[in-house]
């Protein structure tokens, strides 16, 4: 083959498969809805296993956590690579989990274990007292504590002044305080359990 | 077997229910969250659309749609039918090399497809896979864009390739600890995307590779992907190897028009006599025999060559002419 020859059919299949694979990619870009903005929590689902690696081994990424979930909280990884695509997660700031086990139920494998509702790891709320409501008296709201679907192990008042929302030991981090939150800056968020609390700090309130 | 060329339009009625069952499922999921917060007021449009098709459609057959819906999830990948849990068997295979551990109920929930493909072989992939579904459509396009002039190739690959594929990405998934089969498995890829777009965030990386695989079906290899590549298929092919559901040619009623082989989209030769483990049992050569010659048969092994067909036809005998 003669070099020029050789140097067309070169540009020619590099220039097809560049166009098919952008037309593609462009293709899948808008039938995809656009992203609001990017989720800042990833919390895992009530009852996987602890270990995010042994997950990542056990679950299959049949989506069938996120087909039976009533509150369809349940989201997947589907764009980023590496061990977590088609992973599922929660964002409890867009929706928060019921703790209806039903995901745990359908998993047809060890990634979710049925597990109580009281007894879910999912992670642990925390609250940023300069940032919520009550606690900077600039009004009453509650909504966290009414909302709670453990009730009074997992959150309650602070003795003596009124409705400053406190976390208790037995909240399983099912996000629902997150949700419900009207402070647009989120004071409550779900931490891990190695995980540091992301708070603005304030003078008069420390800690 | 006159009857048996029409068991082609079975299989495609099979596979057009599967697949409007994995866009049906994602749509009853979003009937099912509405219905159960009571929120019909609060709907959009094409929200209150959804809800009334899905109402219509459910209607006749439940009337507590939250709970009993529930009872048909899922994909072909892993499904829950009426409380019976169905995988692929890819999945466990997969998920025993990434894990490196043996879940026995997770195990058990691929006994039913397993047993199936033992005695039909690899029925599987004619018969329900979503994916087949779209590259039979996609085999029909390279038909109308051959007969408009795009050349479309047909080369041929080597089919042991897909058992190679098979055991190094399962020596993958062990080494990285991860489902690699669910990244490339084309019905896992569709049941899951479709889900994605219509009830979740959107389409996923998937849908690209699975457009990737359309187009080495159209320029490459007719049926490429699922004869050189696809993991699921080697699996299928290994299992099915000594099936009992065969397609025999029956040598008194065949002309040797070469429709049979013509047709069959896996390239295979009905009419030598020739299937192998690689035939997905789909039938399309049996609907297309003009003299309803081929048949399916119990039969454990594939005949050897019987020599050309003989009907309407007097050959010379040569010495090296078959086994007739």
């Amino acid at each position: 083959m003669e070099r020029r020859q050789f140097i067309q059919h070169s540009l020619a299949l590099g220039s097809g498969g560049l166009a098919i694979s952008t037309m593609m990619l462009g293709l899948v870009r808008l039938l995809a809805p656009r992203e609001l903005h990017a989720s800042t929590q990833t919390v895992p689902l009530p009852g996987a296993l602890a270990d995010q690696a042994a997950f990542a081994a056990a679950c299959i990424g049949c989506g069938l956590c996120g087909e039976v979930c009533p509150p369809r909280c349940i989201l997947f990884y589907r764009r980023e690579g590496s061990s977590n695509l088609n992973l599922p997660y929660i964002n409890p700031e867009e929706k928060s989990c019921i703790l209806c086990g039903k995901c745990m139920q359908v998993c047809p494998t060890i990634a979710l274990s049925i597990t109580p509702a009281d007894k879910v790891k999912m992670g642990f709320a925390r609250i940023d007292r300069a940032a919520c409501y009550p606690w900077v008296d600039r009004g009453v709201c509650g909504a966290c504590v009414s909302v709670c679907p453990l009730g009074d192990k997992a959150i309650g008042f602070d003795f003596g002044n009124f409705y400053r929302p406190v976390i208790k030991d037995g909240c399983v981090g099912c996000g629902q305080c997150v949700e419900v939150c009207p402070e647009p800056s989120l004071p409550i968020r779900i931490v891990q359990p190695g995980q540091q609390v992301p708070r603005k700090t304030h003078p008069n309130f420390p800690s | 077997m006159f009857w048996q060329r029409h068991l082609n339009k079975l299989r495609w009625v099979s596979l057009s229910l599967v697949f409007a069952g994995l866009i049906l499922i994602p749509f009853l999921h979003l009937y099912q969250t509405y219905e159960a917060t009571h929120s019909y007021d609060y709907l959009s449009s094409g929200e209150k659309y959804i809800y009334n098709t899905m109402e219509l459609l459910t209607k006749p057959f439940t009337d507590d749609p939250v709970n009993s819906l529930d009872k048909i999830k899922g994909n072909t990948w892993s499904g829950n039918l009426f409380g019976i849990k169905i995988s692929d068997p890819l999945a466990v295979v997969g998920q025993t090399f990434a894990g490196l551990t043996i879940y026995w109920p997770f195990v058990l929930s691929a006994l039913i497809p397993v047993i199936l493909t033992i005695l039909l072989g690899r029925f599987y992939c004619g018969w329900i896979c979503p994916a087949t579904f779209l590259y039979e459509l996609t085999d029909n396009v390279g038909t109308l864009l051959k007969r408009i002039g795009v050349p479309v190739s047909h080369r041929r690959l080597n089919h042991k390739l897909k058992y190679i594929i098979l055991a190094v990405l399962s020596l993958l998934c062990a080494l990285t600890g991860t489902m690699l089969f669910a990244a490339i498995y084309p019905p896992a890829i569709i049941g899951r995307e479709l889900y994605f777009q219509i009830a979740a965030q959107g389409f996923g990386v998937g849908i690209i590779f699975f457009l990737f695989t359309m187009v080495f079906d159209l320029f490459v290899a007719r049926r490429g992907f699922c004869r050189y590549v696809c993991p699921g298929g080697a699996l299928y092919s290994l299992l099915g190897h000594f099936r009992i559901l065969r397609i025999k040619r029956k040598v008194q009623a065949c002309n040797d028009c070469v429709k049979c082989t013509a047709i069959c989209q896996f390239d295979l030769d009905p009419m030598r006599d020739d299937f192998g483990q690689e035939c997905n049992n789909c039938s399309a050569c049996i609907a297309i025999c003009p003299t309803d010659a081929l048949m399916f048969t119990l039969n454990w092994k594939d005949s050897v060559y019987q020599g050309p067909g003989h009907l309407g036809h007097h050959y010379k005998q040569r010495p090296n002419d078959g086994a007739a």
